[in-house]
C-alpha cells in the first residue's frame, strides 16, 4: 500500500469514528442528558419541570402504589420472557440444524410479519382472543365451551401480546448459541455413555447458556416498556412500567417523576447487562480451556 | 412525453407556490372528528392549505400545545373545562367575531357559558354526553336506568369504563350526591372508595373509540359516549344508549386558536368554515354527536333531528351537569385514578 493509500484509509476511518461518535452525541447522548436533568427538577404543571434541582421524582419511584405496578409489571414481564424461552428454545435448535437454504427459509418466515408494524400486529390479536373471535368462535362451534371464555383484557392476553412481539428476539442468540455448539461435543459425551438428558444438562444447556441469557434479557426489558400492548390488550388495567411513564409525561404531566422512572428503568436494564457479562465470563471458563474441571 | 413531463414539473414546482401564495391552517383535532370530505372542501372553497393532526385526550394536546409553547397548531379543539383552563392560561387567544360572521346560525341556548362568558375564546363545535352504552341483544335494555347498576355484583369483570379520570369520578361523586366538578379532598375520596368497590366489575378503560369493545362483543354494559352509539349503531343496531336517572355527563368541545398560533387570520376561516350550516348538517350526520348550529339542525332528516340519542329532550340536558375545571385538585384526582388503576 502506498503511503497516500494509507492517508486515505487513515481518514476514511477518522470520518466514520467522526461521524458514528456525533451521531451517538446526538441521538443518544443528548435525549439522556435532558432526562437525567429534568429528572431532578420540581414539576410545574405550567412549566412543566422548572427549577430547583431536587430529589423529589426518584422519592416518588419509592411510593408503595409503584411498588405494586413495579413488581406486577416484573412479573408480567418474567412470565412472558418464560413462555418465550420455551418456545424459542427448541425453535432455535430445530433451526440452528437445518441446512443453510432451509435455515434461510424459515428465519425469512419468522421475520416477514416483523416488517408489519406491531401495534397493528397487536390489534389482530385482539380479533384472535375476542369473545366473538377466532378462538372462542371454534371452541364454542365444536362444543367443548357454552360460553365464549373472556381472554381479552386480561393478563392472559397481555402475556400472549409480548411473546408474539418479542419471540424473534429470544430465538435469534438462541441460533447463534446453537450454531457455535459443535457436534463433536455431544457425541463425545454419548461415546462416554451419558444418556439424552445427562447430555442436555451437562453438554448443551451450559453451552447454550449465554443464548439463553442474552435471549431473556432483550426480552424481559423490553417487555416492561411495552404499554401499547398493556393498553390495548389488558383494558389499560394491566400496566406495565410503560404505562406509568406515559402517563406521567401525557396525563399527569408530571415529567421530573417520568423522567426519574425512565432513569431507574435504565439503571435497572444497565445491572442486569453486568450480570449478564459476569454470567458470560463464568460460562466461558467453564467450559474453557481453564476449567479445572476439564 | 415532454409535454407530460414539463406538465408534471410545473404542477410540483408550483404547487407550494400557490399554497404560500394563499396560505395555510394547522388543524389540530380529536380523532375521528370530521368528515373524511371537509378539508378538501374548505381547501378548494378558500384555496387555503389544510394540515391536519389529531389527539386522543385532551391532556395529550395540552401538553403538546405546552412543550411548543402555544405554537406550532392554528385550530384546537379543547373540550370544556379545558377552554377556561387553557384561556386563564393565556395559551389561546381572543377570537376576532368579525372574522366570524357565520356565528349567527349558532343556538344562543349554548353560547355565554361559565366556561367562556361571550365565547370571547371559543366557539362550539359538537356537544354530547357520557352515559350507559347497552348491548341489547344480549341484555334487558328495559331494566336499565341507572349508574347504581355499575356496581351489581353480576357484570364481574365485564363493564368497560372511560380512560378518563374526571368522568369516571363524575359518575361516583354524582351517585355520593356532590358536585362532579368538586375540589373537596375529603369528597374526592369517598368518590374514590365508592369507585374502589366498582374495580372488579371492569374489564377494560377505553376513550379511544369505546364502541369498538360493544361492537366486537367483548363488551355488552357500561359507560359510552353518545356519537359513539351513533357511529356503531350504522353497523350493529343492537347497540343503544341509555340516559341514567342522575343525569349523563354533558361536554362541548370548542374551537380556539392558541396564542402562539402563525395562520390566525386563515385560523378563524377554518373555523367561520365549520360553522356553515351545510358543513354543520354534514359534521352531525357522519360523526354523530349534537351540533350547536341551529340552522344545520333545521336542515337535518326528521329521523336525525327527533332522535334523543344526539338530541336529548330539554329535562334530560336540564338533569345533566357540565364539567368544570378543577385547578389543582386535578392532582388528588389523579393520585387515586393511579391507585384505582393498580388495584389499591
Amino acid at each position: 500500500m502506498t503511503k497516500n493509500g494509507l492517508a486515505n484509509v487513515l481518514s476514511f476511518r477518522q470520518l466514520v469514528i467522526t461521524l458514528t461518535l456525533g451521531w451517538l452525541m446526538l441521538m443518544v447522548i443528548a435525549p439522556h442528558a435532558l432526562v437525567i436533568m429534568t429528572s431532578f427538577m420540581t414539576p410545574d404543571s405550567e412549566h412543566l419541570a422548572v427549577w430547583p434541582l431536587t430529589l423529589q421524582g426518584y422519592q416518588k419511584v419509592l411510593q408503595p402504589i409503584y411498588f405494586d405496578v413495579f413488581f406486577h409489571s416484573l412479573w408480567l414481564s418474567a412470565i412472558a420472557t418464560v413462555v418465550c424461552l420455551i418456545i424459542g428454545y427448541p425453535f432455535a435448535y430445530i433451526l440452528a440444524k437445518q441446512p443453510p437454504w432451509a435455515r434461510a427459509v424459515m428465519l425469512v418466515l419468522m421475520m416477514v410479519p416483523f416488517w408489519t408494524n406491531s401495534l397493528i400486529r397487536t390489534y389482530a390479536i385482539k380479533l384472535i382472543l375476542g369473545k366473538k373471535g377466532v378462538i372462542n368462535s371454534v371452541l364454542v362451534g365444536t362444543g367443548i365451551v357454552d360460553q365464549p371464555i373472556t381472554m381479552l383484557y386480561t393478563e392472559f392476553a397481555v402475556i400472549v401480546g409480548l411473546v408474539y412481539v418479542l419471540l424473534p428476539f429470544m430465538v435469534l442468540p438462541l441460533m447463534a448459541s446453537f450454531e457455535k455448539l459443535s457436534a463433536d461435543l455431544t457425541e463425545a459425551s454419548k461415546d462416554l455413555g451419558a444418556n439424552a438428558l445427562q447430555r442436555f444438562v451437562h453438554v448443551v444447556l451450559p453451552l447454550t447458556a449465554p443464548g439463553i441469557i442474552a435471549g431473556c434479557l432483550i426480552v424481559f426489558l423490553p417487555a416492561m416498556g411495552m404499554f401499547y400492548v398493556a393498553d390495548l390488550l389488558g383494558g389499560a388495567k394491566n400496566l406495565l412500567l410503560g404505562n406509568v411513564i406515559k402517563n406521567q409525561f401525557l396525563v399527569v404531566r408530571d415529567w421530573p417523576f417520568g423522567s426519574a422512572f425512565s432513569i431507574t428503568l435504565i439503571v435497572m436494564m444497565a445491572a442486569m447487562l453486568w450480570l449478564y457479562v459476569i454470567a458470560n465470563r463464568f460460562v466461558q471458563r467453564q467450559g474453557g480451556l481453564d476449567d479445572e474441571n476439564l | 412525453m415532454k409535454n407530460w413531463i414539463r406538465l408534471f414539473a410545473t404542477t410540483v414546482l408550483l404547487a407550494p407556490l400557490a399554497a404560500i401564495a394563499s396560505g395555510k391552517v394547522v388543524v389540530y383535532n380529536w380523532s375521528e372528528y370530521i368528515p373524511e370530505d371537509t378539508i378538501e372542501r374548505f381547501t378548494a372553497e378558500t384555496g387555503i392549505e389544510v394540515v391536519y393532526a389529531t389527539y386522543e385526550s385532551n391532556e395529550t394536546m395540552y401538553s403538546k400545545l405546552q412543550l411548543q409553547k402555544n405554537a406550532g397548531y392554528d385550530v384546537v379543539v379543547p373540550s370544556t373545562y379545558y377552554v377556561a383552563k387553557m384561556a386563564k392560561e393565556k395559551m389561546i387567544q381572543p377570537l376576532q367575531k368579525d372574522l366570524l360572521p357565520n356565528l349567527k346560525h349558532l343556538d344562543p341556548a349554548l353560547l355565554d357559558k361559565e366556561y367562556d362568558p361571550k365565547n370571547s375564546y371559543s366557539i362550539p363545535y359538537f356537544w354530547g354526553s357520557t352515559g350507559l352504552g347497552v348491548n341489547a341483544s344480549e341484555m334487558d335494555i328495559a331494566a336499565i336506568h341507572s349508574w347504581k347498576q355499575l356496581w351489581d355484583p353480576k357484570y364481574k369483570g365485564q363493564l368497560l369504563l372511560m380512560d378518563d379520570v374526571r368522568e369516571v369520578f363524575h359518575v361516583a361523586l354524582l351517585l355520593n350526591g356532590h358536585s362532579p366538578n368538586t375540589k373537596d379532598p375529603a369528597q374526592i375520596k369517598q368518590a374514590y372508595e365508592l369507585l374502589k368497590k366498582l374495580m372488579p366489575n371492569v374489564l377494560v378503560f377505553n376513550s379511544d373509540a369505546p364502541r369498538e369493545p360493544y361492537m366486537a362483543g367483548d363488551v355488552n354494559f357500561g359507560m359510552i359516549w353518545n356519537g359513539e352509539v351513533m357511529m356503531a349503531q350504522e353497523e350493529d343496531d343492537t347497540i343503544q344508549y341509555v340516559y341514567p336517572d342522575e343525569g349523563a355527563i354533558f361536554w362541548v368541545d370548542s374551537f380556539a386558536i392558541p396564542a402562539g398560533a402563525a395562520n390566525v387570520k386563515e385560523a378563524h376561516a377554518f373555523i367561520n368554515f365549520m360553522m356553515k350550516p351545510e358543513i354543520a348538517k354534514s359534521c352531525v350526520e357522519y360523526v354523530g354527536y349534537a351540533t350547536p348550529n341551529k340552522t344545520a339542525i333545521s336542515m337535518l332528516d326528521q329521523e336525525l333531528r327527533d332522535n334523543p340519542v344526539i338530541f336529548p329532550p330539554a329535562d334530560i340536558i336540564e338533569k345533566g351537569e357540565f364539567q368544570s375545571d378543577v385547578g389543582e385538585a386535578i392532582e388528588i384526582y389523579n393520585r387515586y385514578w393511579q391507585q384505582l388503576k393498580v388495584g389499591q
